[in-house]
């Protein structure tokens, strides 16, 4: 039983990954990570599990650093975190205490305010009296990895599928943000990216005849957790869950004074049934009945208006909400519900993106994504019938021939597969390493054939036990070098160039380990004379 | 049905010298046309986008016939250079980098196309600072590559002359194609970097083969060299063979890059066959039979 497993464990091997390969490319569940609110088959494209990159489905990438400097093994001598933002801010005209950010664990002091030159900050750090190793440009880690989550957010927001967001370090050290948005014009991205909203609740209550309102009850700053978009449990509606923190380090918490301010304009007197509605109209800004609204307001401006749940105004006015600091902001759709946790989220990037001074962008229409994608397939499948047929006219043995290029199309197929697997997205790049893949594939199947072949008959398994082993010097050695050559370039931020050397070392590395071995077992059980 | 039958070449009818100086020739001329480049140009060859920075429209032609024209009357600035890539429809409208807020530019030249009618099917932008930094990175990148491959070749053979031949074909290898790019007015950009790598793994290849033959197995050198050639050149003609429809496919469909890594690839192959059955051969004789025996 275990004797023929033994035998033939290189050919088995190469079986176990073409199953493999199919799962990933086929079944279910390997597929493209869907967006919020989009479901598995529309985030699928085509029939495959596969994945394309931007050349091949349309879309734009923008790759820019974060404008701002950094004070790096700054000596804080004992100061809280706070007081140094203030001090440093103290000392600069042109930016707040918002724009300055540290971050004791990196022993790093930054500003990212774009208009801030080096050298104001070097003179802000000195004046405010704290002594810094350098200053170099760009922001800190924690900056960095905060604007990675804003973006990300934004994009799963606005529900866009295949949208990606990465750090990545070029040579010179510096530090770049990668975005990848398939589908979207180049306009539309950086217009998402740069949209910087504030974002603030108020209070709207009547005064007298009119209506007055109690602006900055809660800042963006205030918000613990902001909840994704989600549909409510009961009836049509939808609702944003979020927290207020309850914890400050000196006077009253956010909670605390957002439940104050809740319990003095008497909520909980104007919503006592659940039929009480909140009467604001945002045209004229005024209420329409008297009970008073919870306002959200972007860049100044009313966006949606909020009545509150009796039970909640109750707990406000007891003193009791502020303990947990949880509420819902329910709207009547789920598309609104989305724009409202957009904006509370992810309404401002940390540092801004220097698209204009160091950056790179570009963009593909998804038509000729489509037409490129149709177009490598059709060049790639010509090739291979090109090496076929020089195969055939070399040889013109087909059991020779024909486990060769079926070896080597099982290459490019496992290829497939660990794409597939790694949901990595496939490009014109990647698509050249495929092709690159064939033809170092064939080169290595000839070795072996001819050696193989070379000599007369192969009249036992040890003959060619050790032609075939003087083969694989070849081969291994000519495999050593192409993956040494290609191995910086995996590293290197040099975008596609990435992807076509991975992909090359990988059909390097299945070809030696898994499809040559088993071909040189096909072609033993064909050629070994009994 | 024709068989490629890979012919014998009688060696010792030539000197070592008579061999190798067809491949150093050839070297010699590709050097000759990059310095004449750099000379005339600063650059060794045609740079792209990605090496330069600017901004690239990429405006489709509707087969009106007057595309090219439209474009030199949509835009406030002049373009600095405008190709049409044929089968596909596609005008490439190149703008060179203005120090002053490319991105902005990028945005202008969008709107001006629609204003005049054309549509855009891509938009690259990328700022002269970080064009110059990829350009560093590359050119770091294909150094180390070469210099490891180097490092492997001697550590595999420990053997100074045929060793030095390999990395010798395989820069020639990569010297060849690149003079051959500045004459097509092929552009150096990302893709074709990596059509530059992966001629050193391909003419390795046929190299180690090579040198596999003649130094470690038994038999004589014309012998192992006829024997390594039979393989050897089945291999880069099947390669070459692969390339050369590429490069046709791509061009009839006007996917622009997997065409130029085609032809970069096919004339590299190419060079390959030259260089390591002329000078690779001739230097691996003269280690054979005169540095040997000295």
């Amino acid at each position: 039983m275990l004797e023929p497993i033994k035998k033939n464990w290189r050919i088995l091997l190469l079986v176990v990954v073409v199953i493999g390969s199919s799962v990933a490319l086929f079944a279910p569940g390997f597929g493209p990570e869907p967006a919020p609110g989009e479901n598995v088959s529309e985030a699928q494209q085509g029939v495959t599990n596969l994945q394309y990159g931007l050349d091949l489905a349309g879309g734009t990438r923008v790759r820019a650093p974060l404008s701002g400097y950094t004070a790096t093994d700054v000596a804080f001598g004992g100061d809280t975190p706070e007081s140094v933002a203030d001090a440093v801010a103290a000392e600069l005209d042109n930016a707040s205490v918002r724009n300055v950010g540290v971050v004791p664990e990196e022993g790093a002091v930054e500003v990212t305010k774009p208009s801030v030159t080096e050298s104001q900050f070097r003179a802000a750090m000195d004046a405010a009296g704290y002594e810094y190793a350098e200053v170099r440009s760009g922001v800190t880690q924690e900056t960095r990895d905060e604007t990675m989550n804003v973006i990300q957010g934004k994009i799963n927001e606005a529900g866009l599928s295949g949208g990606s967001v990465q750090q990545i370090q070029s040579i010179t050290g510096e530090y770049f943000i990668l975005v990848e948005v398939p589908g979207q014009g180049r306009q539309e991205v950086i217009d998402l990216l740069e949209e910087r909203g504030t974002v603030r609740i108020d209070i709207a209550y009547p005064d007298g005849n009119g209506t007055a309102v109690q602006e900055g009850t809660l800042t963006q700053g205030d918000f613990e957790t902001i909840g994704t978009a989600a549909q409510s449990d009961r009836g049509t509606g939808a609702y944003v869950p979020v927290t207020v923190r309850n914890t400050a380090e000196s006077g009253q918490s956010p909670a605390h004074s957002f439940q104050d301010a809740v319990a003095q304009r008497g909520f909980a007197d104007a919503y006592q049934t659940g039929a009480d509605r909140c009467g604001y109209n945002e045209e004229t800004g005024e209420i329409e009945n008297s009970n008073p609204c919870l306002l959200l307001v972007v860049d100044g401006e009313v966006v949606n208006s909020f009545g509150m749940d009796p039970g909640l105004a109750d707990s406000m006015a007891a003193g009791s909400w502020a303990d947990t600091g949880n509420f819902r902001l329910t709207t009547g759709e789920f598309a609104e519900a989305q724009t409202i946790s957009l904006n509370l989220r992810a309404g401002a990037l940390p540092a801004d993106l220097d698209i204009s001074g160091e950056g790179t962008s570009s963009s593909i229409s998804a038509s000729q994504g489509e037409n490129f994608r149709t177009y490598s397939l059709v060049i790639g499948v010509l090739s291979v019938l090109a090496v076929a047929g020089m195969v055939f006219l070399r040889y013109r043995e087909p059991r020779v021939a024909l486990p060769m290029i079926v070896t080597a199309l099982t290459e490019v197929y496992a290829l497939l597969g660990f794409a597939a697997l790694l949901g990595y997205p496939l490009e014109l790049a990647v698509i050249a390493g495929f092709i690159a893949v064939v033809g170092t594939g064939v080169d290595d199947l000839v070795i072996i054939a001819d050696e193989v072949m070379s000599e007369g008959d192969v009249n036992s398994k040890k003959v060619f036990d050790s032609r075939f082993r003087r083969a694989f010097w070849v081969i291994g050695a000519a495999a050593a070098t192409t993956i040494i050559a290609m191995s910086p370039l995996m590293v290197l931020s040099l975008g596609d160039l990435s992807g076509f050397a991975i992909f090359t070392v990988l059909g390097v590395l299945v070809g030696v380990l898994i499809t040559r071995p088993a071909y040189g077992d096909i072609l033993r059980r064909l050629l070994t004379v009994k | 049905m024709v068989a490629i039958e890979v012919p014998e070449v009688n060696y010792t009818d030539y000197s070592n010298r008579q061999l190798a100086a067809v491949p150093l020739a050839f070297l010699v001329l590709a050097l000759a046309i990059i310095g004449g480049w750099v000379v005339a140009t600063g650059a060794p060859a045609n740079l792209g986008l990605e090496f330069t920075g600017g901004v690239e429209l990429r405006v489709a032609d509707d087969a009106s016939g007057d595309v090219e024209q439209q474009i030199q009357t949509a835009f406030e600035r002049e373009p600095d250079s405008v190709r049409t890539i044929p089968g596909d429809d596609v005008v490439v409208v190149t703008f060179q980098a203005s120090q002053d807020d490319p991105e902005g530019l990028a945005n202008d030249l969008q709107d001006q196309a629609e204003a005049a009618g054309l549509t855009t099917t891509a938009v690259d932008q990328v700022s002269p600072s970080f064009a110059s930094d990829t350009a560093r990175t590359a050119i770091i990148g294909v150094a180390i590559a070469f210099l490891g491959m180097s490092v492997l070749v001697f550590a595999l053979f420990r053997t100074f002359v045929p060793s030095l031949a390999v990395v010798a074909s395989a820069f020639s290898d990569l010297v060849i194609p690149i003079a051959a790019m500045n004459l097509l007015g092929i552009q150096m950009t990302l893709g074709t970097i990596a059509a530059l790598l992966m001629i050193i793994g391909y003419s390795v290849d046929s190299d180690i083969l090579l040198n596999d033959s003649v130094l470690r197995r038994t038999g004589e050198f014309y012998e192992s060299v006829s024997r390594a050639m039979r393989t050897g050149v089945t291999m880069t003609l099947t390669s070459i063979a692969a390339m050369v429809v590429m490069a046709i496919g791509a061009s009839v469909f006007g996917v622009g890059l997997l065409r130029d890594i085609g032809i970069i690839l096919a004339v590299g192959l190419c060079a390959d066959l030259m260089n390591t059955y002329l000078m690779n051969v001739s230097l691996l004789r003269w280690y054979k039979f005169e540095g040997v025996a000295r």
